[in-house]
């Protein structure tokens, strides 16, 4: 079944509005697209609209936080990662502080709109901030899942918000998440792929086709993108000769540059392939044809994984 | 009463300034300037303004203070110092390894620090969301927030200057330390920020100019608060850069100053003994 993201979201906040009175809804003018809407309507009180001014948004989210509060903030993710940038790092993630990022839009969910609202660098940036958590969802139950772990967690956290309707991804009826865990989504022997958010998807339709080829792969999904036990990611890749990191995000310092810095000087003797976007890439147009552009579509992952495999 | 307060306040600068111009010399560089032109303001708001408690400094009942121009730090470590926040000899390990001092303030190291800060432009917004707090929960305290004037060459001082006169947050105190002086020339050489005082109040802020060297002049601005209901409240504090050492008041040399010609060191021991020697006749 398909889910919106943002309805799944508005859902989930209001639920958490009435069970936790210390948590606020802080907006760049962003808080109806992020899905804030029917939080504010129940808690009017419990709304602090910044207007279009991110920088002051995160020293007003710090100052909330270290009064007691749960500020939790939306923004469209390249202005909240980019513009505040020195804020997160200076003002809640060196000192630490309880505050939940929302990015709106994150990867390519604006690819009609241009470079500037594009957001493939988030992860790059959020992952070199002291202590921040980075969750990335990828469906309805995920996105319930990474609220409530960022609102139940007490430090700062960087949620990124997916915008296109999402399939659900199977799941174990008994599973527990919690930060910091992955969750193997598919047993394979011929290649292992890590992925998140958006991609998991894409990620498990490619097995399909790579399945009809031959071709058995094992995926690892990461609801949290950062931190990721390094002990448990070694055990994991072991076994392969091939590992494939698959990102809505920049290939340049993103995930798979963060799982390459786990595997430095570990003991794995595979090799690590990174799929995603170009940095600099100025393509613009539907959300689909750019996931094919960038060789991010369920065909184009099998036939990269494929090619890897033949070489 | 007041007396009594603005004889503690005039007493504690001297100290304030005397640890300051030594410890620089001590250590061999700091932000002499910036750190001796603001002084006579941090005296006056930790004696008998701000509301506070150095055996709980987190307590919920405090006023808070940030200081937004971090590099002015040595006035605010010997101002707590002054109130009994830490022990005097922390100075000894001014920016050496594992010091509580560092050259910029740092919340998880110094008692009674209520915000790391250190890059210009983020104490105002910090101000903002602490005041607003203070609305959600109907509580009286107060923020006060020092900036210095080249500080406001930053978007985000204006950004936030905008949110806090929306959202009517009269709880707020901002402070200008108007030395007229930034690293490479004068604030109006540099960036100009004039008409200052027009500026703040056609971003809906009340204003008031002090001599911000004159003690009696500041605990008079800042005796009653707000200036006035639902409006945050600014001071222009017209500062000496340096003032106290001498050879470095007013000059744009002394922003961080390297003591090593031996006569002016010599003459900055001579200040300290005589900022010392000044509090017995007060």
């Amino acid at each position: 079944m398909m889910k919106d993201p943002r309805k799944v979201f508005e859902a989930e906040f209001d639920k958490i509005g009435a069970e936790n009175p210390l948590v606020l809804a802080i907006s760049c003018d962003s808080a109806k697209g992020a899905g804030m809407a029917t939080f504010i309507h129940h808690y009017p009180k419990r709304y602090v609209e910044v207007g279009i001014s991110e920088q002051t948004a995160i020293g007003v989210c710090a100052g909330l936080a270290e009064t007691g509060f749960k500020p939790v903030l939306a923004a469209i993710t390249p202005f909240l990662t980019m513009r505040a940038y020195e804020q997160i790092r200076n003002d809640i993630g060196y000192t630490h502080r309880n505050v939940t990022l929302v990015g709106s839009g994150g990867g390519l969910a604006y690819s009609t709109l241009g470079s500037s609202h594009e957001a493939i660098e988030d992860i790059s940036l959020m992952r070199t901030i002291p202590n921040m958590v980075i969750l990335v969802p990828g469906d309805g139950n995920e996105i319930e899942q990474a609220l409530r772990m960022a609102i139940a967690y007490n430090g700062p956290v960087y949620l990124r918000m997916p915008r296109q309707e999402l399939r659900n991804i199977p799941v174990d009826s008994d599973e527990k998440f919690a930060i910091g865990k992955s969750r193997t989504l598919r047993h394979g022997k011929d290649v292992l792929v890590l992925t998140y958010g958006t991609m998991i998807n894409e990620t498990l339709d490619a097995c399909e086709i790579l399945l009809t080829q031959g071709i058995s792969t094992s995926v690892e999904s990461f609801l949290t993108v950062r931190p990721i036990d390094a002990q448990m990611l070694i055990q994991r890749v072991r076994d392969y000769e091939h590992i494939v990191t698959i990102e809505e995000h920049s290939k340049t310092a993103g995930f798979g540059g963060y799982i390459a810095e786990l595997l430095a000087d570990k003991d794995f003797k595979g090799t690590q392939h990174i799929l995603g976007v170009e940095e600099g890439s100025k393509q613009v147009g539907p959300y689909r044809e750019i996931l094919m552009i960038h060789g991010l579509s369920a065909e184009k992952i099998a036939a990269s994984i494929a090619a890897i495999l033949k070489k | 009463m007041k007396n009594e307060s603005i004889l503690k306040m005039k007493i504690n600068a001297n100290r304030i300034r005397s640890r300051i111009i030594t410890t620089v010399l001590d250590y061999g560089d700091g932000h002499a300037g910036p750190s001796l032109s603001c002084t006579d303001i941090l005296s006056v708001l930790y004696n008998g303004v701000m509301n506070i408690d150095e055996k709980n400094p987190k307590s919920p009942d405090r006023d808070y203070f940030i200081l937004s121009a971090g590099h002015k730090c040595l006035a605010l470590y010997a101002t707590l110092i002054e109130r009994g926040y830490e022990d005097e000899s922390v100075m000894q390990t001014y920016n050496r390894l594992d010091t509580k001092v560092p050259g910029h303030p740092d919340e998880q190291k110094f008692r009674g620090v209520d915000f790391s800060t250190g890059s210009l432009g983020h104490g105002l917004p910090l101000a903002c969301g602490v005041a607003t707090a203070m609305k959600l929960k109907n509580r009286m305290n107060r923020v006060f927030v020092l900036m210095g004037d080249g500080e406001h060459g930053e978007g985000s001082v204006w950004e936030s200057a905008s949110f806090a006169s929306h959202h009517k947050l009269d709880n707020i105190i901002a402070i200008v330390d108007r030395n007229h002086l930034q690293i490479n020339g004068t604030t109006e050489q540099i960036q100009s920020i004039e008409p200052l005082k027009e500026r703040y109040k056609a971003f809906g802020w009340s204003v008031k100019t002090v001599d911000g060297n004159n003690i009696e002049e500041l605990y008079e601005a800042l005796y009653s608060l707000p200036f006035k209901k639902n409006k945050p409240s600014l001071i222009i504090a017209n500062t000496i850069k340096g003032k106290g050492l001498s050879f470095a008041e007013n000059n744009v040399d002394y922003h961080h100053w390297n003591p090593k010609d031996p006569k002016e060191i010599a003459m900055a021991r001579a200040d300290a003994r005589k900022l010392d020697e000044e509090v017995f006749t007060l």
